[in-house]
């Protein structure tokens, strides 16, 4: 980074903390008087002490005594009272500015487009909402307490100059180092501390996928090398642990041995001043009380230069975070939707996520409002990209789509989105009841609309043989559901939003044809006057469409009916292989398109010689 | 981390259940015993040295100051050199110590812990939850790494500093020291209450962070959701609200010690007053000295140092304890598809051979109902039947996922249950539907299947499934980062990847389980036929929806409600008449092609 990117990063750093903090002023005013307070009260004690043993104790002075004793008890009071007061304001405002910020990164992120969290991953997120946070709470915190601690070492260093200048500066003269050691000790520890929370953190992801992925690992009996991947982390874990412990055991007791050469010195220099009645002896006391009241404040004093350069470096992170603009947004004049039935147009359409050579390229489809239209297309050939770019979760790089004539980039997003209702390939649900994950678009959807849903989905019958039905809670905590489960209240979710265009990215991939078939018929009362897209590999679903289109090569290759098509496209008759070979005699096909040996006798469709035959070409046809 | 913490209700040990934690980590400590022996020590004297120096400064006081004796004056002093250089080498032998033998414990935990985990068996994955197991592993431990890092030392030194700072307050004046014995009940009532409530209030926020922690991670796992259906804003107010609890149980944790440091400062003050005081009026009547009475002010503002932070450090080792025991209590979970002592190395080849099998999920319906039935070595079976009906539990009966509730698997003659694990795992490969990627390139990917496999090696099996060029073909080739999960990837494309570890793996016996469901039938065809070159002469059981996948198999077995009803090839089974005449003229019907005679 140059040096000059690098200082408008610490800017914004502070910038962020001090606007945050900025905006608790009230509370942190508060903090800093009642800490003044308690510095006030605390620096007495010690004059107080000494008043004590000179004119009460030495000068066999017994009222004088008495009386003190009951002053130093009433500013114990006060200064307990405001030791907690202080405390509770420095944090009170401290955990609300870490709140705060953490709903705005929460709000923010949801927000932020679909290539931003393909790019970072959530772990990143999560960090700057958690470990960053803190750093920047533990020195909002230091703020109140800091004023305070400099002013009891300030005023603690003027009632010892005046009581003794030379004696001061040998009781004192050790602690400055203990500042610069504790600065130097923070510094220090600090990327230990960080390097030890990256590398539990790269244990913990292990452990993570390890158990999530635990079918996977035992299938293929990889346990030795995940067993091996975690000892290493765990190494990491400790190297990191242990170099932290020997910075620690290199600073703290150096850090403890620092005040003890003040005390050192207070006895052998003072206890000769005394010795020669230069000095008190309620002065030599109170100087070795002062010493020990100096001790933590300077500590923070120290560890406070270090804090402040850890919170604006996690401020900076957090504010890299907030200052990434949602690259899909609402337009400045954002158009009304009009009312129509959800015509689709693409006209030219470019995309490849960032990437040089597009998944699509030229891409020109018109869906008719109410029509159905399947996607077919071989794996990678842009069909779920397809999907994503209507809802915007994407912006076409070229070209355009609209939806009812409108630019889908002109809509209000919530409106078009609230327009489209899409079922993902992968399906994710939430860990809550299956009920609001159906209702999901509308949580206050009366149960009636929710059982219609799932009714149409096909999922009604097994959810009312789950023991608690609707309320079943599914997730982590929660029943486990297998993958065409799954994928049925995802479909339920979609219609319930009731949209205008609904789009089945291979919706239906882990239901059984048996299953599919019975749900084929709700699914076409569905989509019935609905524009629908459906992107499936199984004919039976492909057929439920009214026209079918092949995408191959980032653009539309051929489209038709199923029949039509399984006709006129060798490529179709490719992606659905098996259909391909069953209509190898019955279509007119280039020579040598098809399973050669058919004719003569083999069992039909024999692997080797389907396979063969479309390996060739799927490998030509993508090249 | 931010896993659904497993925060259990019970968090604190009960002292039967401390006594045996502390039993079997002696036990486990017991290699490193002189470190232990030599850090004890180390903590012992260094609690000393912290208490020498006040003493010192009141010996220097009293024999010297106050009988003007210099010589004496010096002897303190040096004396008080002497203590703060002796405080200086034990405090870092002592951190030094309890570091090590703290890290060592926890990495050797962290590591057995894994090893168990990992030889665990389904039934017990079935059991558990995800988001707990994992939190063994992170919140446990990490509980007891804090404690081992910032508390343990200071607990111990704490713990010793009250004890002997009252002992030798007591033997320095014990009238003294009775009178300011006044404000223990007070503090020890108030230490009580706070130790109890702040470790309420401590495992509510450890539950509030762990719930915010979790909503924001779904959050951000399922924004794509969120966004699909224009949900953010209710997102938002419902992570608000989880966020304002957690600031909340902050704000009554803060509001805990917000009253309790005032009552440990008023103690140490008050006790100070008390000492000065009283103290002086017996100084007046010669009944003390005034270098008892600075020993008393000097030591007494921080008595009640250790005793705040012994109630602060007792949660910290209530919660350690308890994780401890959690771990511990993972660590005896019994494996329930174990290694039989003497267990044999199945052979190279063989038939499977299925006999009478009947199956239950724990105490579950039966799921499976005596079912036989032969594989032969080399041949390719397609399992087939509807949803639920029990093909995937048959195919992981195969690979000794579970063992059988009646009846035996075989391989080449020899049950599974004798079987030695590794070489069950290196016969029998299963693959399953969701191509499940772990976070690293394609490469490290496939690689899960053999450690040791060259890139030369890992490139063969992607091209074996016909892959190798779409991945080459990308900006990083190979060492393209696949991201969480895979979703750099399409749907096809990480079951391509899966597949590829099946061809690297060159197991004996390959079950794929759904494991082409989200490709072309193209694709699909190709990586079949490639399978099919790869398995040649090997064993190739194949679950599918698709019954074009059964249309290429030897063999076709079709299972529904948990039974066996119809075993043979394609075209007989076509011409019998049964189930699979029904499922294939569905099938059939739905590809709008005409059926195959
Ligand atoms: N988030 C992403 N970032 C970068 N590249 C991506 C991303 N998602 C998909 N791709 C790439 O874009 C291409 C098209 O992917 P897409 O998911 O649209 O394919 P698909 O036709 O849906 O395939 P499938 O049938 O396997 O689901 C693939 O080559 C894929 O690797
Ligand atoms: N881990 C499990 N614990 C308890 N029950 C289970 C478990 N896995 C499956 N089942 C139940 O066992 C029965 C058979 O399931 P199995 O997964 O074998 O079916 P399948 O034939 O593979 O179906 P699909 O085609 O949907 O994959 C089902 O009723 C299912 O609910
Ligand atoms: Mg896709
Ligand atoms: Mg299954």
């Amino acid at each position: 980074m140059s040096e000059s990117s690098e200082s408008t990063a610490r800017r914004n750093g502070w910038r962020l903390i001090v606007r945050e903090a900025g905006r608790r002023r009230l509370g942190i005013a508060i903090g800093v008087v009642t800490g003044l307070a308690w510095t006030a009260a605390k620096v007495s004690t010690g004059v107080i002490v000494r008043q004590a043993v000179d004119e009460g104790i030495e000068r066999d002075d017994m009222t004088a005594l008495r009386n003190w004793a009951v002053v130093l008890g009433c500013v114990a009071l006060a200064s307990a009272v405001f030791t907690g007061l202080r405390r509770y304001m420095a944090f009170r405002e401290a955990r609300a500015v870490e709140a705060s910020l953490r709903d705005r990164i929460f709000a923010h992120v949801q927000r932020l487009h679909f290539a931003f969290h393909d790019e970072v991953q959530t772990g990143q997120i999560m960090s700057r909402a958690n470990t960053d946070l803190q750093q920047i709470q533990a020195f909002v915190v230091m703020v109140p307490l800091t004023i305070s601690n400099f002013m009891t070492v300030l005023s603690v260093t003027v009632i010892l100059v005046t009581i003794d200048p030379l004696l001061t500066l040998l009781a004192l003269g050790s602690l400055p180092f203990l500042n610069l050691m504790a600065t130097r000790f923070s510094r220090r520890l600090h990327p230990h501390v960080m390097a030890i929370q990256q590398e539990s953190a790269e244990l913990a992801a292990v452990v993570e996928e390890s158990v999530a992925g635990v079918r996977v690992i035992k299938g293929l009996g990889a346990e030795r090398v995940q067993a091996a991947r975690l000892a290493a982390e765990a190494d990491d874990v400790y190297r990191a642990s242990m170099a932290a412990a020997m910075t620690r055991a290199r600073f703290v007791p150096a850090l403890e041995l620092l005040p003890n050469i003040g005390f050192i010195a207070v006895l052998g220099y003072g206890g000769h001043q005394v010795l020669s009645g230069d000095l008190t002896l309620g002065a030599l006391v109170a100087f070795n009380v002062y010493i020990g009241m100096l001790v933590w404040p300077l500590r923070m004093l120290g560890m406070i230069v270090a804090q402040a350069q850890r919170a604006v470096a996690a401020a900076e992170r957090v504010h890299e975070v907030l200052a990434t603009q949602p690259e899909v947004t609402d337009p400045p004049r954002p158009k009304p939707l009009p009312a129509g039935g959800g015509e689709l147009r693409f006209r030219g359409v470019r995309f490849g996520y960032g990437r040089a050579e597009p998944v699509l390229d030229g891409f020109d489809l018109t869906v008719r409002a109410g029509e159905s239209v399947a996607l077919v297309g071989a794996t990678g050939s842009g069909k779920s990209t397809i999907a994503r770019l209507i809802p915007r979760f994407y912006d076409v790089e070229e070209g355009s789509i609209t939806l009812d004539g409108v630019d889908v980039r002109e809509l209000r997003l919530r409106e078009l989105r609230r327009a489209i209702g899409i079922v993902f390939e992968d399906t994710f649900l939430f860990s809550d009841t299956i009920g609001a994950n159906i209702a999901f678009a509308d949580p206050d959807a009366p149960p009636e609309a929710i059982e219609r849903a799932a009714r149409l989905a096909g999922a009604h019958e097994f959810i009312t043989a789950l023991p608690e039905g609707y309320a079943t809670r599914i997730g982590e905590r929660g029943y486990s559901l297998s993958g065409g489960q799954r994928q049925r209240i995802a479909i339920a979710r979609a219609i319930l939003a009731d949209p205008r265009v609904l789009i089945l990215d291979d919706a239906t991939s882990a239901v059984d044809p048996t299953k599919e078939h019975e749900i084929r018929d709700a699914l076409a009362e569905v989509m019935r006057g609905r524009t629908t897209i459906v992107i499936a590999h199984r004919p039976a679903t492909i057929a439920l469409a009214d026209r079918v289109v092949l995408i191959d090569g980032g653009r539309v290759a051929a489209e038709g009916t199923h029949q039509s098509l399984l006709g006129s496209s060798e490529r179709y008759r490719e992606v659905l292989a098996s259909a391909a070979a069953r209509h190898a005699e019955a279509v007119p096909h280039d020579a040598g398109a098809v399973v050669a040996g058919d004719g003569d006798g083999g069992p039909p469709g024999r692997p080797e010689r389907v396979g063969g035959a479309v390996a060739g070409r799927a490998r030509g046809g993508r090249s | 981390m931010w896993m659904a913490a497993g925060v259990d209700a019970e968090d604190k040990l009960d002292a039967a259940a401390a006594r045996q934690v502390l039993r079997r980590s002696a036990r486990l400590l017991r290699p490193h015993r002189r470190r232990v022996v030599g850090a004890v020590a180390m903590v012992v004297l260094w609690t000393c040295t912290v208490l020498a120096g006040p003493y010192l400064v009141s010996v220097g006081i009293d024999r010297g100051i106050k009988e003007g004796n210099a010589a004496a004056l010096n002897l303190a002093v040096a004396g008080y050199v002497a203590v703060a250089a002796l405080a200086y080498v034990t405090n870092r032998r002592q951190i030094a110590l309890i570091s090590r033998v703290g890290e060592d414990f926890l990495r050797e935990l962290r590591i057995r812990v894994f090893r168990h985990l990992q030889r665990l068996s389904m039934p017990f994955y079935d059991r558990s939850k995800a988001g707990v197991l994992v939190s063994r592993m992170t919140s446990d431990v990490d509980s007891l790494a804090e404690l081992i890092q910032l508390g343990l030392a200071m607990f111990v030194s704490n713990a010793l500093l009250l004890v002997v700072s009252l002992a030798v307050l007591t033997a320095v004046s014990w009238q003294l020291m009775l009178v300011c014995a006044a404000a223990l009940p007070p503090v020890i009532l108030a230490s009580v209450k706070f130790q109890r409530d702040s470790n309420e209030a401590y495992l509510e926020v450890r539950d509030n962070i762990g719930n915010t922690l979790s909503h924001l991670q779904e959050g951000i796992a399922g924004v794509r959701v969120v966004q699909a259906f224009a949900r953010e804003d209710v997102e938002v107010g419902r992570f608000e609200r989880g966020n304002r609890e957690l600031y909340e149980s902050h704000m009554r944790s803060v509001a805990i010690s917000a009253w309790y440091l005032p009552v440990i400062e008023l103690a140490g003050w008050g006790t100070t007053a008390l000492a000065v005081g009283i103290g002086g009026w017996w100084v007046h009547q010669g009944a003390l000295t005034v270098g008892t009475v600075a020993f008393f002010v000097l030591t007494l503002s921080n008595l009640f140092e250790p005793v705040q932070q012994l109630s602060q450090l007792f949660n910290m080792v209530q919660s350690a304890g308890a994780g401890l025991q959690k771990l511990y209590e993972l660590l005896d979970t019994p494996v329930d598809v174990d290694e039989r002592p003497g267990a044999i190395d199945l052979p190279e080849t063989g038939d499977i051979e299925v006999e009478r099998v009947s199956f239950a999920y724990g105490d579950g319906p039966t799921v499976l109902r005596d079912v036989s039935l032969r594989i032969p070595a080399g041949a390719r079976l397609a399992l087939v039947g509807p949803t639920g009906a029990g093909k995937s539990t048959l195919a992981k009966l195969i690979a000794r996922f579970y063992d059988p509730t009646e009846g035996h698997v075989r391989f080449g003659g020899v049950d599974l249950r004798d079987a030695t694990l590794s070489s069950l795992r290196s016969r029998i490969v299963v693959i399953p539907q969701e191509g499940f990627l772990f976070n690293g390139t394609i490469r490290d990917n496939v690689r899960l299947a053999r450690a040791g496999a060259s890139d030369a090696e890992v490139d063969d099996a992607l091209r074996a499934v016909g892959a190798y060029e779409r991945f080459a073909a990308l900006p990083d080739g190979l060492d393209t980062e696949v991201r969480e999960r895979g979703s750099r990837l399409s749907a096809g494309e990480k079951q391509l990847v899966s597949l590829a570890r099946a061809a690297l793996a060159d197991p004996a016996v390959l079950v794929l389980d759904e494991a082409t469901s989200s490709l072309d039938p193209g694709t699909e065809a190709l990586v079949e036929a490639a399978v099919g070159r790869l398995m040649e002469g090997r064993t190739v059981v194949v679950i599918a929806h698709r019954l074009s996948t059964a249309e290429r198999a030897d063999l076709v077995a079709v299972v529904t409600g948990g039974e066996l009803v119809e075993v043979g090839t394609h075209d007989e089974l076509v011409a019998r008449g049964g189930a699979y005449t029904a499922l294939y003229e569905t099938w059939v019907a739905g590809t709008g092609a005409e059926p195959v005679q």
